[in-house]
């Protein structure tokens, strides 16, 4: 049984659980896998640590809490430094590379692969869509859910008239993730 | 700056299709000919004198997407409108975008102004733009309703503002499409905290 275990962090206002939410719905929806997702706020979401487990599995998942993930994406500093000692050795972390430094905290034989999310999300016009950039390099590092299936998951999940500079950023994003994956290979 | 999904092929009420492009530093001597070949009543309302060669040369020169963004309608190899999207970079209205617009007579009422206006808006919205305005004379009937129909309402009207050819002077209406609130439905999906979220 394929398993595997997501963890995403940053602050609240970054669209941390909607990323969640989106990969998990691709792989459930639209990907034929199973899917589960539990959120965590701050006191105060915006601005405050904001976290979103996510399981995703070719069977049901009779347990939905993430320990141990075996994919770590963080797009804020705190995130980083609370959630990277738990990623699993030989897990892979996906970070916000102009907001995060990784460490020595990182688990052994863990990969890292890091993206100018916010910037890339700058020039397409939004920042807002940072987040999108961040999941669009989620599928293409991992390639757990095909493309077409996250993108499915995009326009469905963004609202009316906003789907085309979302599935750009999602695009820039993979493209992003799948030159990271090629340099690290090369 | 991102140029993804053109060239757009664009299927008109009669049956004939043309295909839109944003202008390259090739297009002079076409554009040109088609500024030239534009009636005078046409060529009026814009803002500058497009028959003379170095207005025109000047356009393709300058080419700045960020600031102006030009799309070229092509049947047959020859330029049958032309649509911009003009920004600023700098002071307080860099979130609004002025759309400007002129079409060859025989493809007026084809359903190409409207493409290329929704070309725009799409754009427009792509980059980041809050608010769109068009200037349009208040006997363009045609031009309201096409912009009505992309979601413009008319927010300003500038009495005797322009004078046609006889020195009748008509009404200036702004008409405005303020896209913000797609954007600020987007800034609440990404609060965090609703556990609807993308629901």
């Amino acid at each position: 049984m394929a398993k595997t275990e997501i963890r995403v962090g940053g602050l609240g206002g970054q669209g941390v659980i909607l990323s969640a939410h989106i990969i998990g719905k691709a792989a459930s929806i639209y990907d034929d896998k199973y899917a589960t997702l539990i959120q965590a706020f701050g006191p105060e979401a915006r601005g405050s640590a904001c976290s979103a487990q996510v399981t995703v599995s070719d069977e049901t998942i009779g347990y939905p809490y993430v320990k141990n993930p075996d994919i770590l994406v963080v797009m804020s500093p705190d995130a980083y430094a609370q959630f990277v000692p738990t990623l699993k050795p030989g897990g892979v972390l996906l970070y916000e590379q102009d907001l995060i430094t990784v460490d020595d905290r990182l688990p052994a034989g863990a990969r890292a692969y890091g993206v100018p999310a916010t910037r890339l999300a700058e020039e397409l016009g939004r920042r807002l869509v940072l987040n999108i950039v961040m999941v669009g390099f989620f599928a293409g590092v991992t390639e757990l859910v095909p493309f077409e299936a996250i993108a499915n998951a995009v326009k469905s999940s963004v609202p009316k008239g906003t789907e085309d500079l979302n599935l750009r950023a999602l695009k820039r994003g993979y493209d992003y993730g799948r030159d990271q994956v090629a340099r690290a290979t090369a | 700056m991102s140029l993804d999904g053109y060239p757009v092929v664009i299927p008109l009420r009669d049956g004939r299709t043309v295909t839109v492009r944003p202008m390259t530093a090739a297009d002079g001597e076409r554009l040109l000919r088609f500024f030239r070949a534009l009636p005078e009543e046409d060529r009026q309302f814009l803002k500058e004198d497009v028959t003379q060669k170095e207005v025109v040369e000047r356009f393709v020169a300058e080419l700045d997407y960020e600031r102006v963004f030009p799309l070229l309608a092509e049947y047959q190899g020859e330029i049958v409108g032309d649509a911009t999207l003009h920004r600023t970079k700098h002071g307080w209205s860099t979130h609004v975008a002025a759309i400007r617009m002129v079409v060859a007579r025989q493809f007026q009422r084809s359903g190409l102004a409207t493409a290329l206006a929704r070309l725009l808006v799409q754009h427009a919205v792509n980059v980041g733009v809050d608010k769109m305005i068009a200037e349009i004379v208040d006997n363009q009937v045609g031009a309201r309703r096409a912009f009505a129909k992309l979601g413009f309402v008319e927010e300003a009207v500038l009495k005797g503002h322009v004078k046609d050819r006889s020195g009748v002077r008509r009404d200036l209406v702004i008409m405005a499409n303020d896209v913000s609130h797609l954007w600020e439905a987007m800034e609440a999906m990404v609060a965090d905290f609703s556990p609807t979220v993308g629901a």
